[in-house]
Order: structure tokens, then C-alpha cells, then sequence
């Protein structure tokens, strides 16, 4: 441990912490920095996070200097304060400062410390800045605005450390250098928008979420990526009952600060055309009153067999288990939702909630077994989520019957086949909890309002109960059946209605 | 027959009268408040675009009363809905029935008395039938089914009681004096002169008892300041709130038909009705051509006046609005000079030269003018003090009927009682 | 709680005998407004009604009447779509989209440009908030009228037809 005294109170820290570190805590918040990233190497180009530090005769960059025994530092000084100044002021010598048209401004690290440290007048005339180009668009997913760039690095640094493609690079000398894509390539890697998430400035801005709205006018809700198993966290930011994005959350445990590409357009499903909105009896729009009695009609003998999915939360499985009863039942279609995965971050198994699933005592089986299982269901068949009738075998089977009783988010092939489709809510509209690849809890929170009718599943499968009684009254009464059940398998410090933010292993803190 | 024809004529010039002198107060209540409160009032509904002072206005007013959609609650009480408003209009007109509008009128050796009903007890027709009027209003507030309406009725129902004691107290004060209930006994008796220079109306002999009565009138009429039935600012418009089209302008007109019989009676009871001061009935007979060159040149120097103020503005806004606008200045002065021109041609006739029947005549129409003068006055008084005094509180109406005006109208009638004991007189 | 400075009898509610019998008061009161009566119709030219059709008032340079864009040289909107009015806007009346301006020099601009002029409280904070002066309130238009609701939420096309001098 290493003991030293910040602005004037003393700190003890971890040998080895860096400065950058050890100052965040001291002071309670980051020192002004553009190039440094917990989760990249340091480069130490911007010279933005200069401190004072008593014996040392020149100020020194916080983030490339590790503590040591008794050191004394100064971080607001006057000439500390100075410093940040006037480096400020050079890497805004060749900014165009065209916030009104920058997607990056209200989270934008120039403007932002400017605020804070700058304040002064530009003593660079508009006609004097260096030009450079414009809107280029350098990759699947990303535009470059190179006028923006404070040459951070850390776009280059990301794609040499963690993608390891190293499409980027830093050209040029002096006030042309520019961040640019290398000859022939193009920043296609399958996590080419952390780039964007990085860049403390706007000049790398994300194609989908281009001009769609002002970031402050966005408001943020925790979430888990559903694209695949690895449950990457992520914030979602939505307004007015549409998301815009998705941006990761820093969990080191998971996901670090990243996600994959294709797990940020996971939310286009949530507002997608073909969402089943209403209650449909034969492919007809019916009132929910009316669903309840077709409901009924079909129902009266019993579930014959109930059918799960892997997309869905842990709550709604257990839930759906206690419908079953006697029934058969069923986890899904084995197999399906399976994709090339990468040792970064993206699965194979592209869903949510497959270990869920285990944890829930619901088997998946392939499409040939599940097939049987509907054959020989006497009775009716409910199916929770997912689109078993995607396969050709399940969707022969479920053909012509009269008594299959879907519960999902869209009129794909399952709704289409069954009898009674009633609109359940996306991952975004509910709360509830995934299980990922590593057994890890982790809990997803309501976002956005549910579209047309629909309504939460596990209200909808409540009403299902034969034992009304045993039904739900809330999510927190369904957590605590949930944990009551699942008892042997959780470990015994879990409280599934307050999961830690950065969720929990089903085995305990191990 | 002849009774019947005589009585059917005096009906007619009544109702005429009252009437035609709806919209013109109607016309003078918009004018007048306007002027009042600094603004130019209504002005803009024309005829090919003459515009008369806004006296275009109660025309337009009544055309769109009568072709707007009759509105009516669906959960009402739907026969006294449909009788209240002929209930508060028929009371309002019927008053009139005992008022003398003059004193005779002599044609042909035949002496016709002025007045449709010659009661014994008109004054108590007056009353009983005034307050009839308060059914109309209730009924109306109950029977839409409306709690502002209700409010409103039962408002008019509580000021009626209050006010209406008051009121007969006022006048039991004049009974004594004139012994007799008859209204026309009681505008004679006001013909003479007290201590030989006063006329002797009843505002003289009662000038307590005037105060009472008129306020009373004033609260039974529903007029401001007590115009809580109404009260548009707490509940909405009060009993007639639910009313619309041609029933509403009903109940309008009824307001103003109770504003003429409630300055009729003013003017009947306190102000010698037809009785012009110091010119009695044989003076005027006496100076009837003199009386009349007197007029017509009272009225070519008015009208002479007006043209010439007319003339002045056409001077003054020559092309002002650029269209037929422009032309109303020269339309009034227009007017006014072929006034003064009739009233010049006038004396073709000799009017100094006329004979006793003609002075008899001539007698009458000064009495009938003399008391339309004051009716006119009085609803002019009643416009006027609407747009002067705030409308009461409920408390301070209720305070002011029961603690003020009642112990002072019993006060009045003592003091008069004894008043007439000591100095032997009343009949 | 200290009352100095309070006008003194402010609350002294005592009148006079002859005031609290309201019998005078009301003929005082009849006289002022008889005395507003004469004087108007003696001098009807001098009340301050203004016939307001034929007449108007004629207001400042710096008076808010209904907004209008301004138009760069080519007739595009100088609007980039910032969307700062939109935040700043306390009646929040102003609703833009932004899109893709072909010319990377431009970049961005405003697809659709509304204004409810129903919700605009014309405070003019649209105009303070412009970095590009695209917004005035300087038409001097007032008379904003429709029979219909959604007649009064402008688009791109009508603000940008908007001029100074009131002629639309």
C-alpha cells in the first residue's frame, strides 16, 4: 500500500495504482483527460491530466504515472489549472466547433471541459483552421469527421488491442495529422461502434443513431444486450417510448466497456412492423375480453403441452413451469438461434437466457422430438416466446389445430400457426432477469411503454393458472416464488428483486 | 261593445308600448354600458352599411334568436321546461293591466278612462301578480335539471320573501295616506300641490318609503344589484342557463318588460304618474295652444342642434372608412333636419288656435307623454345603476333585506300612521 | 412579522355615519359614471376604442409575431437542425427532424420543421437559442387565425414563405 496526500488529504492506495486512479478517488470525480481508458493501454497524447507533484520540477501526466509512498500532488492548482487551459486551447486550434450539427455535443468531451476548464475567447481566427474532410463514411456502421479529432489515439488503440484488426491509424504530421481507415480497408470489425463510444469528441459518429436525436434529450434505462449469452450490459436510450441506441455499460466481469454491433441493433426488433400488438383469434384482431373467452374455450380441459423459449426471463419460465403442472413440457427448440460466435464477446448462442432455462427445470428438444411432443399433446399447447413453427417439422405438426395458444412479441410463423396469438412485451417493456453464458444474474429494467395491447407475459400466463390463487400479484411476489423454488440451485446471498449492478453468479459471489 | 273595443285599444297601445320599448332599452343597456365604461359599444351590424348607432343591433339580435337550434337538457322536467318561460313573460305583461298611462281621454263627449283595469285593489294585483313572477324563474331553474339553475332558483325564491315584505310595507305607508287601493285614485290624489308650492307626488309625502320601494323593485326585477338569480360569475346564468333560442328570449325580453312595469310603478306610486307638477288638468286645457307653439319650438331647436352636431361630423371623418359608413353622419343630420322641418310645418295647422275638444285631446297626449317620460327615465335608472354598483354578496342581500329594510319600512308606516293622527288627516 | 412600511390604515375598515347608509355613495356613484356618459357622447372621437379591422396598432420593430426561417442565398433553410430552440422552448411547440444534407459542408438540416403556433407562448427564446439565426419572430404578424386545430401547426415550407412586412 501506498500512502499519499492528494490536494491536501491524505490517501491510501493499492501499489501499482495509477495517479489518474488514485486521483478519481481522491477527488470524487476524473481529472479532464481525452486519451486515457480504463480499458485500454495508455498513451498519454493528450497532456490534458497534468498534475503538480511536489519535488518534481515540470507537471506530469496523472494517467502514466504510478504512485508512489508520499507523494504529494496537486490537481487544482492554479498552475495546474492553467496547464489544462492552454492544452484545451490547442486541441481546439483546428476544431471546427460545429456542435449545432455535432451528434457528439451534450456528451462531448471538449465541450464538457471546456466548460469547466476553458472559458476563454478563440484566438484563432475561423479562416485560419486547418481543413479537413468531412461526413466520410468508413465502415458498415461509422462516419468520420476528421476536423473533430483531437488525436486521441483511442480508436486506433481499440482496434489494435482489442479486435486486433488494426484498420485505424494516426496519418500525417503536425496539425495535419489525421485519424484515417489504412489503404483498401474499412473499419468493418464486428465492434466498430466502440470506436464511437470512445471517441471523446464527435468525430466518429454511429450511422444508425446519426441525427436521430439530441443525446439530452435521451434518457437512460440499465439493460442486458438480448443478442446472445454473453449478456452484455448496456444502457438503453430511449424517449418518448422509442430507443434510440444502445450503449454498453462498463462491467469488467462481463463485457468490459464494449459490446458487438449487432447486439446494438437488437432494439430495431422492439419497434419492428410485424409486432403482434393485438390480441389475434385466427388471424383476426380481437379485444382482450374476447381473448379471454376464446382463452377460456380452448383451454377448458387443460394445457396438454407448454412450450418455452430460451428468450425469455427466468421469472416467466418458472412461471410458466408452475402452469404446466402435468403437462408436458418443453424449453424450446433445441439447436436453434445458433450463430459463429468470437472469443471477444460475441456467443454462439444467439439467446438470452438458454442457462435460464436449466436453472428453470425446462429441456429443449430438437425439432423432430418437439414435433412428436405436439402430435401427441391431447389438449391444448401453449407456447411462450420464441417461434417453434419456424421449423417445418414443428409448424406440420401445429397445423390444422385448433387449440394452440401462442404467447409472443411478433407475427412470425408460431403466431401465424396458432389458433390464439396474444401480445406479450419485448425484453425493453418488462423487467425481469437473463442468466448468461458465465450462470450470471443479471437484471433488465422497463424502458420504454409496451406497444398497442400488449401486455407483461407474466400477467398474461398468470391469468393462465388453474389455481388463480397461486397467480402472481406483482413482480416482486413472482421473485420471491421464483427464489423459493429455485432455492438449492441460487446461492443463499441472492435477492433476485435487488440484484448489484453488475449482476451476480448464480453460485455466489465465487 | 263599446267597452270591450275601448278596452282591446288601451291592451294594444300597452303592449305596443312596452313592446317597442324592449329593444330600445335592450339597444340603451348595450350603448349605455358602453359609454359608461369608455368604450364605443356595439356598432358594427348594418343595413347596406348604415349602421344607426348600433340600433341595427336588437334586430340582428332577434333574427338570431329566432333561427338558433332550441337546445335543451335531456333530463328535464319537460312540461314546466317548456311553461316557465310563457309564465315569466305572461306575469310581466299582465301587470300592466292597472297602471293609469293617463287620465282621460275625452272623443266625442264620451269620457274614456285611461287605464285597461280600474281595480279597486290594484295595488294588491300588482303585488300578488309581481310575485307570481318569481314561479316563473324557479319552476325554470328546477325544471332543467342543473345545479346552477337550481341555485339560481332557489336564489330568486329566498330574495323574493325577503323583499317582497319590504316592499308592501313601502306602500302601506301611501294607502294610509290616500286611503284607497285603487291606482288611479292614488295618481289623482298626487295631482295637487303641498303648502301651495310642492307637487304633491309620493316621493314628497314618503321619501322613506320611496327608497324602500324601489330598492325592493330593483330586487324583485332581479336587476343589479341583485341580480344573484343571475349571478353569471358564480353560477354560470343562474335559472335560465339551460335555455335557449327563442325560450331564452323570453326570459330576456321578461327582464325588461319587469325593468317598464317596475319604473311604471315607480312613477305611478312616487312620481304622480301622468300628473305633470303645477300644470293641472283645467291649466292644460286652458293653455293647450300655448303649450303646444311651446313644444314644436322646444323641438325645432333641439332637432336644429342635433343637425348641426351631425353636420359638424361630417366634416370632421369625411372619408374616414372609404364606404357606405361614411354616409352616416349625413344620414342623421338628414334626419334630424326633416324633424325640425315637420315640427315648422306643424304651425300651418294654427296649433294656437285650437278648440276646447282639441285642448282636451291635446290635455291627454300631454299627460300620456309626461308619464311615458318618466317610465323611461326610471328604466333608464334602472340601466343606469346596473353598470354603476357592484352586485351584492348573498349575505349582505339577505342582511339588507331582513335588518334594514324591513325594521324601516315598519318604522315608516308608524311614523306615518301617526304623523296623519295627529294633523286629522288621510281618509 | 413587521408591517412598517405599509400604508397607514390600510386596514382601517371604520366608515363614515354617512358613508355606511350607501344611499349617497349610490347617487356619487351615479354621478361619475353619468359624467363618463356625457363625456362620451359629446366626444365620442376621444375614447380609446380603436376600430380594429380598419385601424391597427402599430408596433415596435422589436415586437414577436409569428416566426419565420431564414433562407441561405440558395432558398434552403439556414436551419441545421440543431434542435436548440426545441430544447430551450419553455411551451415545447417546436418539433424538428433532422436528416442528411447530400453537401458534406452542410451535413445536416431539418426534413420537417413544425411549429404549433397553439403552444407558442412567443417569448422569442427560440430566437435567443439559434447559433445559425434561422428563427425570428420578426414578421410582425399577430392575426393568427384557422378553423381547425391542425391548421396551426406550420411546417418547413410555410415558416420559410413568412416575411417582415407582414404580407406572407
Amino acid at each position: 500500500m501506498a500512502r499519499l496526500t492528494i490536494d491536501g488529504s491524505a490517501i491510501e492506495v493499492a501499489d501499482g495504482t495509477s495517479l489518474f486512479d488514485a486521483c478519481r478517488l481522491a477527488r470524487g470525480e476524473s481529472l479532464p483527460h481525452f486519451c486515457y481508458h480504463p480499458d485500454l493501454s495508455i498513451a498519454g497524447v493528450c497532456r490534458l491530466c497534468q498534475v503538480e507533484v511536489e519535488g518534481m520540477p515540470k507537471l506530469t501526466i496523472a494517467c502514466n504515472t504510478t504512485v508512489r509512498e508520499g507523494m504529494v500532488v496537486h490537481t487544482r492548482s492554479e498552475r495546474v489549472r492553467k496547464a489544462s487551459q492552454q492544452i484545451l486551447e490547442m486541441h481546439l486550434i483546428n476544431h471546427p466547433v460545429d456542435c449545432p450539427i455535432c451528434d457528439q455535443a451534450g456528451e462531448c468531451g471538449l465541450q464538457n471541459q471546456y466548460m469547466a476548464y476553458g472559458l476563454y475567447d478563440s484566438q484563432v481566427a475561423e479562416s485560419d483552421k486547418v481543413n479537413k474532410a468531412k461526413a466520410l463514411v468508413i465502415g458498415p456502421h461509422v462516419v468520420l469527421d476528421k476536423e473533430r479529432c483531437v488525436l486521441c489515439s483511442r480508436c486506433v488503440r481499440f482496434c489494435n488491442e482489442v479486435t486486433k484488426t488494426g484498420e485505424l491509424g494516426i496519418f500525417n504530421r503536425g496539425d495535419r495529422a489525421e485519424i484515417g481507415v489504412a489503404p483498401g480497408r474499412e473499419l468493418d470489425n464486428a465492434y466498430s461502434v466502440n470506436t464511437v463510444d470512445i471517441c471523446p469528441v464527435g468525430a466518429l459518429t454511429s450511422r444508425d443513431f446519426r441525427f436521430q436525436k439530441r443525446v439530452w434529450m435521451l434518457k437512460s434505462t440499465d439493460s442486458i444486450c438480448p443478442g446472445c449469452a454473453t449478456g452484455c450490459n448496456v444502457r438503453v436510450d430511449h424517449e418518448a417510448g422509442r430507443i434510440y441506441r444502445l450503449k454498453p455499460r462498463r462491467n469488467p466481469a462481463v463485457n468490459g466497456s464494449w459490446m458487438c454491433d449487432e447486439g446494438r441493433l437488437t432494439y430495431k426488433d422492439v419497434h419492428a412492423e410485424d409486432r403482434l400488438l393485438e390480441p389475434l383469434w385466427n388471424g383476426r384482431v380481437v379485444s382482450w375480453a374476447d381473448a379471454r373467452g376464446h382463452l377460456a374455450h380452448v383451454v377448458a380441459g387443460g394445457f396438454a403441452l407448454v412450450i418455452g423459449s430460451a428468450h425469455q426471463s427466468l421469472e416467466e419460465m418458472w412461471l410458466l413451469r408452475q402452469l404446466a403442472g402435468t403437462a408436458a413440457l418443453s424449453g424450446g427448440l433445441a439447436g436453434s438461434d445458433l450463430a459463429v460466435g468470437d472469443d471477444i464477446l460475441r456467443s454462439a448462442d444467439r439467446t438470452p437466457n438458454r442457462r435460464g432455462l436449466a436453472l428453470a427445470g425446462l429441456a429443449e428438444h430438437d425439432a423432430a422430438a418437439l414435433a412428436g411432443l405436439v402430435r401427441a399433446a391431447r389438449g391444448a399447447i401453449l407456447v411462450h416466446g420464441g417461434d417453434p413453427a419456424a421449423a417445418p417439422d414443428v409448424a406440420a405438426a401445429m397445423a390444422g389445430r385448433q387449440d394452440v395458444v401462442y404467447v409472443g412479441t411478433h407475427r412470425r410463423a408460431t403466431a401465424a400457426a396458432a389458433a390464439l396469438a396474444l401480445p406479450g412485451a419485448m425484453w425493453a417493456e418488462k423487467a425481469g432477469i437473463f442468466v448468461n453464458r458465465q450462470d450470471r444474474l443479471q437484471a433488465f429494467a422497463q424502458a420504454v411503454a409496451r406497444p398497442g395491447n400488449a401486455r407483461e407475459d407474466w400477467r398474461v400466463l398468470g391469468e393462465m393458472l388453474p389455481d388463480q390463487g397461486r397467480a402472481p400479484t406483482g413482480l416482486k411476489a413472482l421473485r420471491a416464488g421464483v427464489a423459493a423454488d429455485l432455492a438449492p440451485a441460487l446461492a443463499p446471498t441472492i435477492d433476485l428483486d435487488r440484484l448489484p449492478q453488475g449482476g451476480v453468479p448464480a453460485g455466489g459471489d465465487a | 261593445m263599446d267597452i270591450v273595443l275601448e278596452s282591446l285599444a288601451k291592451i294594444v297601445f300597452m303592449f305596443l308600448l312596452i313592446m317597442g320599448m324592449v329593444p330600445a332599452l335592450i339597444w340603451a343597456e348595450r350603448k349605455g354600458a358602453a359609454f359608461i365604461q369608455d368604450r364605443t359599444g356595439p356598432n358594427r351590424a348594418s343595413i347596406a352599411g348604415i349602421r344607426l348607432a348600433g340600433l341595427v343591433h336588437p334586430i340582428a339580435d332577434v333574427l338570431k334568436l329566432v333561427f338558433k337550434e332550441d337546445i335543451a337538457p335531456t333530463h328535464r322536467h319537460r312540461a314546466l321546461y317548456n311553461l316557465a318561460p310563457w309564465l315569466v313573460m305572461t306575469v310581466a305583461v299582465s301587470t300592466y293591466a292597472v297602471i293609469p298611462f293617463g287620465d282621460y281621454l275625452e272623443l266625442g263627449g264620451k269620457r274614456i278612462p285611461l287605464v285597461v283595469a280600474d281595480l279597486q285593489v290594484g295595488l294588491l294585483y300588482v303585488l300578488a301578480v309581481a310575485s307570481l313572477g318569481t314561479y316563473g324563474v324557479v319552476l325554470a331553474g328546477w325544471a332543467a335539471n342543473n345545479k346552477f339553475t337550481f341555485l339560481g332558483g332557489i336564489r330568486a325564491t329566498a330574495q323574493m320573501i325577503s323583499y317582497e315584505i319590504s316592499m308592501g310595507l313601502a306602500v302601506m305607508g301611501l294607502m294610509l295616506i290616500f286611503g284607497t287601493l285603487r291606482l288611479t285614485d292614488i295618481v289623482a290624489g298626487q295631482g295637487g300641490l303641498l303648502f301651495g308650492f310642492l307637487p304633491m307626488w309620493g316621493v314628497v309625502l314618503q321619501p322613506l318609503g320611496f327608497v324602500l320601494f324601489i330598492t325592493a323593485v330593483y330586487a324583485e326585477t332581479n336587476r343589479n344589484p341583485f341580480d344573484l338569480p343571475e349571478g353569471e360569475s358564480e353560477i354560470v346564468a343562474g335559472y335560465h342557463l339551460e335555455y335557449s333560442s327563442l325560450k331564452f328570449a323570453l326570459f330576456f325580453m321578461a327582464e325588461y318588460c319587469h325593468m317598464v312595469v317596475g319604473a311604471a310603478m315607480i312613477s305611478a306610486l312616487y312620481f304622480g304618474g301622468y300628473q305633470i307638477p303645477w300644470l293641472p288638468r283645467p291649466r292644460l286645457e286652458q293653455n293647450a295652444g300655448l303649450l303646444l307653439v311651446i313644444m314644436l319650438a322646444a323641438i325645432i331647436a333641439v332637432s336644429l342642434w342635433f343637425a348641426v352636431l351631425f353636420l359638424r361630423r361630417v366634416q370632421r371623418e369625411k372619408g374616414k372608412f372609404g364606404d357606405a359608413r361614411d354616409r352616416e353622419p349625413v344620414l342623421g343630420a338628414g334626419l334630424w333636419l326633416v324633424i325640425a322641418a315637420a315640427a315648422a310645418g306643424a304651425f300651418l295647422l294654427r296649433p294656437w288656435e285650437i278648440g276646447p275638444a282639441g285642448a282636451s285631446v291635446a290635455a291627454t297626449v300631454f299627460q300620456v307623454g309626461a308619464f311615458v317620460g318618466k317610465v323611461v327615465f326610471f328604466a333608464w335608472l334602472f340601466i343606469w345603476v346596473r353598470w354603476t354598483l357592484p352586485r351584492f354578496r348573498y349575505d349582505q342581500l339577505m342582511r339588507l333585506g331582513w335588518k334594514v329594510m324591513l325594521p324601516l319600512g315598519l318604522a315608516n308606516l308608524v311614523v306615518t300612521a301617526l304623523v296623519l293622527a295627529a294633523v286629522g288627516g288621510g281618509k | 412579522m413587521s408591517f412598517e412600511g405599509l400604508p397607514k390604515g390600510s386596514t382601517d375598515k371604520r366608515r363614515s355615519l354617512l358613508e355606511s347608509m350607501y344611499l349617497l355613495e349610490v347617487v356619487r356613484g351615479l354621478g361619475v359614471t353619468a359624467r363618463h356618459l356625457l363625456r362620451n357622447i359629446f366626444h365620442t372621437g376621444d375614447m380609446p376604442t380603436m376600430q380594429y379591422p380598419e385601424e391597427k396598432r402599430v408596433y415596435g420593430d422589436r415586437f414577436r409575431g409569428r416566426h419565420r426561417l431564414m433562407q441561405r442565398e440558395d432558398g434552403t433553410p439556414r436551419c441545421v437542425a440543431c434542435q436548440m430552440c426545441s430544447t430551450y422552448c419553455p411551451a415545447d411547440c417546436i418539433y424538428i427532424t433532422a436528416a442528411e444534407h447530400p453537401d458534406p459542408a452542410i451535413e445536416k438540416y431539418p426534413a420537417t420543421f413544425d411549429i404549433d403556433l397553439l403552444r407558442c407562448v412567443y417569448c422569442g427564446l427560440c430566437e435567443e437559442a439559434c447559433p445559425c439565426d434561422a428563427i425570428r419572430l420578426d414578421t410582425g404578424i399577430y392575426e393568427i387565425a384557422a378553423d381547425h386545430r391542425d391548421k396551426f401547426i406550420v411546417d418547413k415550407e410555410f415558416l420559410l414563405r413568412n416575411t417582415t412586412d407582414g404580407t406572407r
